[in-house]
Parts: C-alpha cells; sequence; structure tokens
C-alpha cells in the first residue's frame, strides 16, 4: 500500500517536472516570423564579415591573453611558492589560490575552444539558403562567447585572490621574522 | 662426350613478390596518411588550430600577436626569502596583473541579433 503510494506520487512529479520542461522549451523556441526571416537573408552577408572580423580578433585575444594568463602561474605564482616551499615556510593558502587559477585556466582554454568551434560552424553555414541555422549557430556561439568572458573574469578575480594571499602572507612573515616593512 | 647443360629452374614468382615496389610505395602511402590523419586529429582536439594565427582568415592579426613572452620576467625559484626577495616578487606581480586587469577580454555583446542586424525589424504603424 505503502509502496503503491509512492508510485503514484513518483508518476505526478514526474508528469509536473516534464510539464515544466516542456513549457520552458516551447516558450524559449518561439517561431521565426517570415520578416524577421528575410530580415537575416538581406542582412547575413554584411553579419558574416562582422563575424569573421570578430574571429580573427578573438582568436588574437586568446593567444595574446592565454599567453599572458599562462605565465602569470607558471612563471610567477608556481616560482613564488616553490620558493616558500623551499624555506620551509607555509605556502598552503597561496598554493590553493594557484590550484583554482589553473583550474579556471583550463576551463577558459576549453570553453574558447567550444566557442571558436560555434564560431566557425556558424561562419561556414550557407545564410542566404538556411538563415534559420544561421541565426541559432549565431545565438549558440553568443552564449559560449559570454561563458569565456565569464572565465577571464573569473581569472582575474583569481590573480587578485593571489594577490591578498600574498598579502597575507608578507604580514605573517614579517610577524614572525620579527622584522618590519 | 657433351657436357650436361644444366637450366635453373624458373623461381614461379606470386604476385606480390611481382609486384613488390608497388606495394611498398602504396604501403608507404597509407602509412603516411594515417599519420597526417592522426595529426589533424590531434591538432584539432588539443585546440592548437585555435592557437594556430597563420590559418587563413587570420592574416590581419598575424603580426599583432606576441611573438615571445621575454620581457616577462619570472621569479627565482631558488634563494633566501627575505624583503628585497618580497618586495622583488611584488613588483613583478604587480606590473603582470594589472596587464591582465586592464583589457576585460571577451567582453560586450558583438554577436547581438541586434548588432548583427539579425532581429525582426520593427513592426510597421
Amino acid at each position: 500500500m505503502f509502496r503503491l503510494k509512492q508510485l503514484i506520487i513518483g508518476i505526478g512529479l514526474a508528469i509536473v517536472v516534464s510539464g515544466v520542461i516542456v513549457g520552458i522549451v516551447s516558450a524559449e523556441s518561439q517561431p521565426m516570423t517570415d520578416a524577421q526571416i528575410s530580415q537575416i537573408k538581406s542582412s547575413c552577408v554584411t553579419a558574416k564579415n562582422t563575424i569573421a572580423r570578430l574571429h580573427a580578433n578573438d582568436a588574437l585575444l586568446r593567444v595574446n591573453r592565454g599567453q599572458m594568463y599562462e605565465s602569470i602561474t607558471t612563471k610567477l605564482m608556481a616560482h613564488f611558492n616553490a620558493r616558500v616551499d623551499s624555506n620551509h615556510l607555509d605556502s598552503k593558502d597561496l598554493e590553493t589560490v594557484t590550484q583554482n587559477y589553473n583550474t579556471a585556466l583550463t576551463t577558459f582554454r576549453t570553453d574558447y575552444q567550444t566557442y571558436e568551434e560555434s564560431l566557425s560552424n556558424a561562419l561556414n553555414i550557407d545564410c542566404t539558403n538556411e538563415p534559420v541555422t544561421f541565426y541559432d549557430a549565431v545565438a549558440d556561439a553568443r552564449t559560449k562567447r559570454s561563458q569565456v568572458h565569464a572565465d577571464v573574469v573569473k581569472l582575474n578575480q583569481y590573480i587578485d585572490d593571489y594577490s591578498a594571499a600574498f598579502n597575507a602572507f608578507t604580514t605573517n612573515f614579517y610577524k614572525l621574522s620579527g622584522g618590519g616593512n | 662426350m657433351e657436357e650436361p647443360v644444366v637450366v635453373a629452374a624458373e623461381a614461379e614468382l606470386s604476385f606480390w613478390d611481382q609486384h613488390r615496389y608497388i606495394l611498398l610505395i602504396g604501403i608507404s602511402i597509407g602509412i603516411a596518411i594515417f599519420l597526417v590523419v592522426i595529426s589533424m586529429a590531434l591538432y584539432e582536439s588539443s585546440g592548437a588550430a585555435q592557437l594556430d594565427l597563420s590559418r587563413p582568415g587570420y592574416s590581419s592579426v598575424t603580426s599583432q600577436a606576441v611573438k615571445n613572452d621575454g620581457d616577462f620576467q619570472a621569479y627565482p625559484t631558488s634563494g633566501a626569502l627575505d624583503k628585497s626577495a618580497l618586495d622583488q616578487f611584488k613588483g613583478l606581480y604587480d606590473t603582470q596583473a594589472a596587464q591582465a586587469r586592464a583589457v576585460d577580454a571577451f567582453n560586450g555583446d558583438p554577436l547581438s541579433p541586434d548588432v548583427l542586424e539579425l532581429s525582426a525589424p520593427p513592426p510597421s504603424q
């Protein structure tokens, strides 16, 4: 009897949840009007040129910023942590921030790759014949680009966190060594 | 007295024995194609393709890429830790942190339908 009650509640929940999901999906994928389709067809060549320029500029940004983010961890954070460690001092907080930073850097690399693939996909679509597919591909790339920006914000946050951890370490170091500024 | 004529038995060559050079060239080309396919798969999947600014379409920005970050000074990993060592690190770190923060990379919304003029035109009055 109890099991039957559980089963009925479970089925009821499943129906409610699936109903909500279907509602959300149908709200998101509203059909495109003919006016919008013709608007996409008429301006998609210009849009593709703009996207191609953005594609190149973002690639440059990825190379230059990526190199800088990479150097910050390999040439500064890791080296300083190693030096603190070799002096038998506590580098735990610094290492935690470095670890988080490295994880964020890996996510940034992966997300950029996904974004670039998505943007290349949009550029390869024949937008005059497949305007809706083109529109959807651009929308997908847009979402992925905002994710890459979120990754950059996170990386900058960890750069600040490391700075804060370094300041805390310095304060503690001077306190322990009895030295001052 | 006549000497017996010795006739060497002609070895019977198989099809592949007769075409071994063609076989060699074919196998070599096959191996080369296989290795190229693997290299291309690695090039695409590793993310190296995204960093390769020599690809077509990137020629306008190739010259702006930082070729080496030699001016990015690495902090020495060994040595005593004293005030001057800490000050040195702070100087190096703050410089790079400021440069990292200077550019809000990938900001804005250049792929918005409004920017690309892909939105539906406003209904006429």
